[in-house]
């Protein structure tokens, strides 16, 4: 599992080394990466700055895009067993 | 119920929503989802309006103006602060995914080409907390 975002993110990380979860975070300060994947939501963040488009994306052992979810509302993020159902149909 | 009750029903609903919804920012980014606190606020309008049908008084009139001025302000971020515009994304489903590489929160520099054969990655964007 990769997260990324334009935040530092140690404390990200330590939390779920802590926590055992398999996360790691990787960080996108200018969201240069962000926005050649078409991922950023210009003006969507405090003052006007850019941010990432909240996205969801299951790749498979291939390198294969199995399933992507958008957001078109910064409050709602993909139902977790959706997701789930999609890494089991790997 | 007397329309003196349901209006300060209304009130404390409506009061009560927008300070739960402050409250849970400080603990989720992203707290629950839009529907809980639309249809708290809708149901507060609601009761306001029943209090108003019963008894036109300053005090049900305050509460059916501020219930609907707090649906209107949630209805407004929701509908129109929260949207977020379509892009183009280049992760198409059934196509090789784009690779890329940045760096963890150790330095370390990670690509999703690393991954190739080996494991299967679900890769999220977020927001962060800027």
């Amino acid at each position: 599992m990769l997260a990324v975002s334009p935040d530092a993110n140690e404390r990200s990380q330590q939390l779920a080394d802590r926590l055992r979860v398999g996360y790691r975070f990787l960080s996108d300060p200018d969201l240069a990466v962000t926005r050649r994947l078409g991922l950023v939501h210009i003006g969507g963040g405090q003052g006007g700055k850019d941010v990432p488009r909240p996205a969801t994306v299951v790749i498979d052992r291939q390198g294969i895009v199995r399933w992507a979810a958008y957001a078109d509302n910064f409050q709602l993020r993909p139902d977790p067993l959706e997701v789930r159902r999609a890494i089991r149909a790997l | 119920m007397s329309p003196r009750a349901l209006a300060l029903l209304a009130l404390l609903l409506g009061l009560g929503t927008v300070a739960a919804f402050v409250a849970l920012l400080s603990i989720f980014t992203i707290p629950l989802g839009p529907t809980w606190y639309l249809g708290a606020l809708a149901l507060s309008v609601v009761l306001a309006l029943a209090a108003v049908w019963q008894a036109r008084q300053w005090l049900t009139v305050s509460a059916l103006t501020v219930s609907v001025l707090l649906l209107a302000a949630a209805g407004f971020f929701n509908f129109v602060m929260a949207r977020v515009p379509a892009t183009r994304p280049l992760f198409t489903v059934g196509q090789p995914a784009p690779d890329f590489t940045l760096p963890d929160a150790a330095g370390r520099t990670v690509s999703l080409s690393d991954y190739r054969g080996k494991k299967p990655v679900i890769v999220v964007f977020y927001r962060g907390y800027w």
